[in-house]
């Protein structure tokens, strides 16, 4: 694999005018696994599959939401990745889903976390029909290529949800917002753009608008940070 | 009187100082409301330039206090600022308390930060009005017509500054220019943000680190901001 097709995939996912449906294909093709399929996992963004390289990734996908277990799940949730190289040894990992998935021919099978700060949302499966391990390199590409995921689903998700107010918002509350902004870019060491998606995506999940968690934020009754739910309240 | 006089021409002189070559907008409106609240009796000032979507928003200001912001913000609304920038004449409000019901949001603002009287000066160099100069004063007298005078001296030379840049740049509407200008408050908000998680101190405070770094490293504002926001640059506690 060289860095230029690399660098190609990471373009083409960050553009927002290419079809998200196209989103799984640049794991299978940087990767040497069989197929990946890239999904939202969770309360935030419901649970859904966006994109699949192949039927196979699809069908994994699905599987795993109807069973309500798998390693999407537990990479979603604890935002970590899930490695299994040896999944018809490790049955006990997920009791109905990996014979399921054994007797559909999957022999490893990996999760990456999409996630921004502590807002935890999906999962990209990679799997594979032969054993397989993820070498150093390969599981900082998959990462690299999830983080690029998790921002244009998050991103797309929250423009297609965004509250009506938010456009008309005031001058005053716009100051507000971006200062909140630099409050959670320098508690998450993330970049701008990346924090104010936290915030709108945890205007959203509360049910609050910008406005609202931003001055929380500012008044230091909310804080986020990198260790354990990401979320600190104080009221 | 004579002291206070030289004060004015020294700042005079700063401001144009600060018209050469590749001057900052957003650091001649700071030096600018800096200058109103060392030289005049008020209060508070801030600069309010017209925006894109032709609403006024606060470009610079002598307390980035929010709540202070918000006032002068809503005077943008509804309230002297608006009325001098759409008349292109100086508004005096010589009682808060007793101004029309209609800009009751304004007044209600500013009377709970303990403001009492208000002036707006348009920025107007002939027909082109780009924003207001907003003085905001305890006092319980309004401003003599010395100290106004004063304050519309101290505008129109911020105001020729920026036509001025305009001119030399060619750098097409005088809309965009003023939207640029804004636009890297944009910054500066997040920058404000940044040093207040970092060094645990308030949006007010956080905003004096950044414009005493800045003063003190001979850069503009938005190249801190900037540098800050990118984690570039850590200012030292």
């Amino acid at each position: 694999m060289s860095d230029s097709s690399l660098e190609g995939a990471l373009a083409l996912l960050a553009d927002l005018r290419t079809d998200d449906a196209s989103m799984a294909e640049p794991f299978a093709r940087l990767l040497p696994v069989t197929g990946s399929a890239v999904s939202t996992v969770g309360d935030l963004l419901g649970s859904e599959t966006l994109a699949a390289s192949d039927p196979m990734a699809a069908e994994i996908d699905e599987l795993q939401f109807d069973l309500g277990e798998g390693p999407s799940w537990d990479a979603a949730l604890r935002s970590r990745p899930v490695l299994t190289r040896d999944l018809p040894g490790a049955l006990a990992l997920w009791p109905v889903f990996a014979p399921a998935a054994v007797s559909r021919g999957v022999r490893s099978i990996f999760a990456f976390p999409l996630a921004i700060g502590p807002l935890r949302f999906g999962a990209v499966d990679l799997y594979s029909t032969t054993p397989l391990e993820l070498d150093e390199r390969d599981r900082d590409v998959a990462a690299l290529l999830a983080g690029r995921v998790a921002r244009r689903v998050l991103h797309r998700a929250l423009a297609a949800v965004a509250a009506p107010d938010e456009a008309t918002t005031s001058p005053f509350s716009r100051r507000i917002v971006q200062q909140a902004t630099g409050m959670v870019l320098a508690q998450l060491d993330i970049s701008a753009e990346d924090a104010k998606l936290v915030i709108q995506g945890h205007a959203y999940a509360n049910g609050q608008t910008m406005m609202e968690v931003a001055e929380r934020l500012v008044e230091r009754r909310l804080r986020f940070t990198r260790t354990g739910t990401g979320i600190e309240e104080r009221s | 009187m004579i002291q206070r006089e030289t004060e004015m021409l020294q700042t005079f002189a700063r401001l144009a100082d600060t018209l050469v070559d590749d001057f900052d907008v957003l650091d001649l409106m700071q030096t600018l409301v800096e200058a109103c609240t060392d030289l005049l009796p008020v209060t508070a000032a801030g600069i309010l330039l017209v925006a894109d979507d032709g609403r006024l928003e606060l470009a610079a200001s002598t307390s980035e206090a929010n709540r202070i912001v918000e006032s002068m913000q809503l005077s943008a609304e509804a309230g002297p600022c608006i009325e001098s920038f759409s008349t292109g004449r100086i508004v005096s409000v010589p009682s808060i308390a007793e101004v029309p019901v209609a800009w009751s949001a304004f007044r209600d603002s500013a009377l709970a930060q303990g403001f009492t009287t208000a002036h707006a000066i348009p920025m107007r160099l002939r027909q082109t009005t780009i924003g207001t100069l907003n003085l905001m004063n305890v006092a319980s007298e309004p401003l003599g017509p010395e100290a106004i005078m004063a304050g519309k001296a101290l505008a129109d030379v911020a105001t020729i500054g920026i036509l001025q840049e305009r001119a030399l740049r060619e750098s097409g509407a005088l809309s965009a220019q003023l939207q640029t200008a804004l636009d890297s408050r944009v910054v500066i908000e997040q920058a404000k943000g940044v040093v207040a998680q970092t060094h645990d101190v308030t949006i007010e405070r956080a905003f004096e680190i950044i414009r005493s770094y800045a003063r003190q490293h001979r850069s503009s504002l938005g190249d801190v901001a900037r540098a800050v926001v990118e984690r570039r640059l850590a200012i030292p506690r």
